[in-house]
């Protein structure tokens, strides 16, 4: 047996973990640059309703000129939070809920809700929440809330705002 | 002494070629995430920790914060039904039918995944502007200078990226995502 036999083998399997690590850690590196990127811009634990994307105002890659995006960059170390997204009449509108590692803890849509809001309380687990809130258990502090509303053209921006900018995200009151 | 410098030097190899392996297949854009259809990309259970490595990866790359399934598809395209990259120096023309979701659009990107700068201001089209006579059989031109009713600004000669978002896609969409009937894209005139 060659006296690189095994070296050559561990090479092999070293590429293997270097692989499969630098993959898996992907969705965790970018999420956390991207989180602090819209924390600086629009702050934490509050909703900010986005002007409408232009070329020149991209935070997030692949941005959709057709949506109104409402987004609040959350942290749930000083408690749990309160979310809430108002409907859009006639409109597409959705609330989605992204944990640390990009996984999707929590989505609706208006095809769910019928005109109704959705009210959560995003928590991690050993947060309690007050009885008959509906929690969005998250597996660690941070993470986004995306709130989405698509627009039929862009001029009705005005008139989807007033309906979107009654969504809020706050922390959960005692 | 010579063993562990070579079991050492080895490791550091395999490491660094593993390491600039993922980050080549996740630069040679949407080809991680598994699903093609002509020149369309896509993958399945995006959103969730079920999805592949790969998936996960890319989808945070080159789409973070993307929707799950239930809400959205993507189909990602960086060359032509032909295979040819999409450049900016020449003009296309993108042909479709009916696409079974409640509302569809498609947007062009640079080549990092953001929207390029034109005047008109113009980067996507969605099916709201397709009138119902035209739902079965559109047509979407990509040029530097509006060419018909429907039309996505390509200002300058950099490669570029389409998306084809397709919102509460249909099972039957989600089920056939690598075979169902998708726009072709077909390639036009170019500039030397």
């Amino acid at each position: 047996m060659s006296r690189w036999t095994g070296p050559l083998l561990l090479a092999v399997l070293a590429a293997l973990a270097g692989w499969y690590g630098t993959l898996a850690a992907a969705p965790t590196v970018i999420m956390d640059r991207a989180w602090a990127r819209l924390a600086d811009q629009v702050g934490t634990n509050t909703m900010a309703h986005t002007p409408l994307v232009t070329a020149e105002r991209q935070t997030i890659v692949r941005p959709s000129p057709d949506l109104a995006y409402s987004v609040c960059t959350f942290d749930l170390g000083q408690g749990p939070l309160e979310v809430m997204a108002n409907p859009v009449p006639d409109h597409y509108w959705s609330l989605t809920v992204f944990d640390s590692v990009t996984d999707v803890a929590f989505v609706e849509s208006d095809r769910d809700t019928r005109g109704k809001p959705i009210r959560i309380v995003l928590a991690t687990a050993e947060q309690a929440v007050p009885e008959g809130a509906r929690k969005i258990m998250l597996p660690d502090a941070k993470g986004v809330a995306l709130i989405r509303v698509l627009l039929k053209n862009r001029g009705e921006i005005g008139a989807v705002d007033a309906y979107r900018k009654k969504s809020f995200c706050r922390p959960l009151k005692a | 002494m010579r063993t562990a410098f070579r079991y050492g030097i080895m490791l550091v190899v395999g490491l660094a070629v593993g390491t600039g392996a993922a980050a080549l297949q996740l630069r040679q854009s949407f080809a991680a995430m598994g699903i093609e259809n002509g020149p369309w990309r896509t993958g399945e259970k995006v959103g969730t920790a079920d999805a592949s490595v790969s998936t996960r990866a890319s989808v945070a790359l080159r789409g973070l914060l993307a929707l799950p399934e239930r809400e959205a598809i993507y189909f990602n395209a960086t060359t032509d039904s032909q295979g040819r990259k999409l450049e900016g120096r020449c003009s296309y023309r993108v042909t479709g039918g009916a696409i079974d979701a409640r509302w569809w659009s498609l947007t062009l990107y640079d080549s990092k995944g953001y929207l390029i700068g034109n005047p008109e201001r113009v980067h996507s089209v969605g099916s709201a502007a397709i009138p119902p006579q035209e739902a079965g059989n559109w047509t979407v031109d990509i040029s530097a200078k509006r060419t018909g009713p429907h039309w996505i600004a390509m200002p300058d000669d950099q490669p570029f990226e389409l998306t084809l978002r397709a919102y509460h896609p249909s099972r039957d969409l989600l089920a056939r995502r690598g075979s169902v009937s998708l726009p072709r894209i077909e390639r036009g005139e170019c500039r030397a």
